[in-house]
């Protein structure tokens, strides 16, 4: 599974990074590289078996608490 | 500078405001809350979703040719305007991963119970991206083909399934308590039709802008009309059945039965999620990476598409434990949760703009 993003990864990277330095696109690139990265990390989070905190469960307990529903 | 060259037709705009708001509604019916009352709840829904688009398309005739993002920054200024368009680019993509999640929930529940989620994910990801990267010309070309045909097959369900329909069901009407269906009603009113305010990224690349507000209302009513078809049918079919199952028009689907012959046919209805899951996910892909590209000033949105579709699918991934949780966060949490974005920024955009009478001169000078 981990090989399988890495490669999947790899491809987005391969497609994109050489176009954005092509194009000297300096901001686009950057902006890129830190959600290809965010994703990286959490996909092998998650691979590993790793849970992370529901973005909605989170919502629920805050609209539950501040709205008593 | 441009970074949507491409430009939508009002009627172009009016078949993807149908698609979009089927969506996962068309399976996850909105108003269930209020029992065998749902399709009132629907209809007060419709009223509720009106009155937001009413305040959108405001906003949008008042800054013509431009997207919220654009309107933010003229209106609050460079720091507040990033932060209020911030916080509905988060909106987009959030509700781009909700949809997601209703999507693979769907399927895998019923349709491929051995196939992993990620691949779906990945797999309708990677259709939705290869269409946001060619425009929003293209989703709404696709929108026209893919909305008639959803049409069609609504129609053809609801005429197979009027053997089986029981008016009995439906009644008593207005059984459910006034405060309890007024909840539905604004449950049904922020999933699915509030959800439109999505359209404030899109409606600035119409090419007649003043044909926006027709469409979005043709659209929502439209749309509406069916889904109340759609909530009234599945309770007459289904009875009681109706409020507790998570995909009454799948169980409705399964009921069908033409001389035998014409039964099993509720992957049909699969294919209206497929197909209008599409279409919204599509346009709120569009609309996160658009908008990103516009907070950032970026020469083109298409950089962003494949890490941020990447981002959608985890959090989709992520997003409820169960299917019961998913349930409960539309009936109970969404509907507070959504305010702030589908009435909050537009309209306290729209104040602050009256306020402020901008823009001074017509509305392209700036």
């Amino acid at each position: 599974m981990i090989i399988l993003l890495l490669i999947g990864f790899g491809l987005v990277a391969l497609i994109q990074i050489p176009r954005l330095i092509k194009k000297q696109w300096r901001r686009e690139l950057i902006c890129f590289s830190i959600l290809w990265a965010i994703g990286l990390i959490l996909s092998l989070i998650i691979a590993m078996g790793i849970t992370l905190p529901p973005v909605s469960t989170l919502i629920n307990h805050t609209i539950s608490g501040w709205f008593g529903l | 500078m441009l970074l949507e060259k491409g430009k939508v037709s009002g009627f172009q705009l009016k078949a993807l405001v149908i698609g979009f708001v089927f969506g996962s509604s068309v399976i996850t019916p909105p108003g269930i809350v209020a029992g065998h009352d749902a399709w009132i709840a629907v209809f007060l829904g419709l009223m509720e979703g009106l009155l937001i688009a009413w305040i959108f398309t405001a906003l949008t005739r008042q800054f013509q040719n431009k997207t919220i993002v654009e309107i933010n920054s003229l209106v609050y200024g460079k720091i507040l305007g990033t932060c209020m368009s911030a916080l509905f680019i988060w909106y987009l993509f959030h509700l781009g991963s909700l949809v997601l999640d209703h999507y693979v929930r769907f399927f895998n529940l019923e349709v491929y119970p051995a196939t992993p989620k990620t691949i779906i994910l990945v797999l309708l990801m990677l259709v939705c991206a290869s269409t946001v990267g060619r425009g929003i010309e293209v989703i709404a070309r696709c929108s026209l083909i893919l909305t008639a045909f959803i049409l069609l097959i609504v129609v053809s369900d609801t005429l197979l399934l009027i053997p089986h329909i029981d008016l009995n069901n439906l009644l008593p009407v207005l059984d459910v308590p006034a405060s309890q269906l007024l909840w539905a009603g604004h449950g049904a009113a922020s999933f699915p039709f509030g959800e439109t305010a999505a359209f404030l990224m899109v409606l600035a690349f119409l090419n007649k802008s003043e044909s926006g507000s027709s469409a979005i209302f043709g659209g929502l009513l439209t749309a509406g009309f069916v889904l109340i078809v759609i909530t009234a049918r599945n309770a007459a079919v289904l009875g009681g059945l109706a409020t507790i199952s998570n995909y009454p028009s799948y169980l409705a689907a399964q009921v069908i039965d033409a001389g035998e012959i014409f039964t099993r046919v509720e992957v049909v209805v699969a294919i209206n999620l497929i197909t209008m899951g599409f279409l919204k996910i599509s346009v709120l892909l569009y609309g996160t990476v658009l908008g990103l590209a516009q907070v950032f000033n970026f020469h083109s949105y298409r950089p962003l598409i494949l890490p941020v579709g990447i981002l959608m699918v985890i959090v989709a991934l992520t997003e409820h434990t169960n299917t019961f949780e998913m349930i409960e966060f539309i009936n109970k949490s969404y509907p507070v949760y959504a305010v702030p974005f589908q009435i909050g920024i537009p309209l306290i955009t729209l104040v602050v703009a009256k306020l402020r009478k901008l823009p001074q001169t017509g509305g392209n000078q700036l």
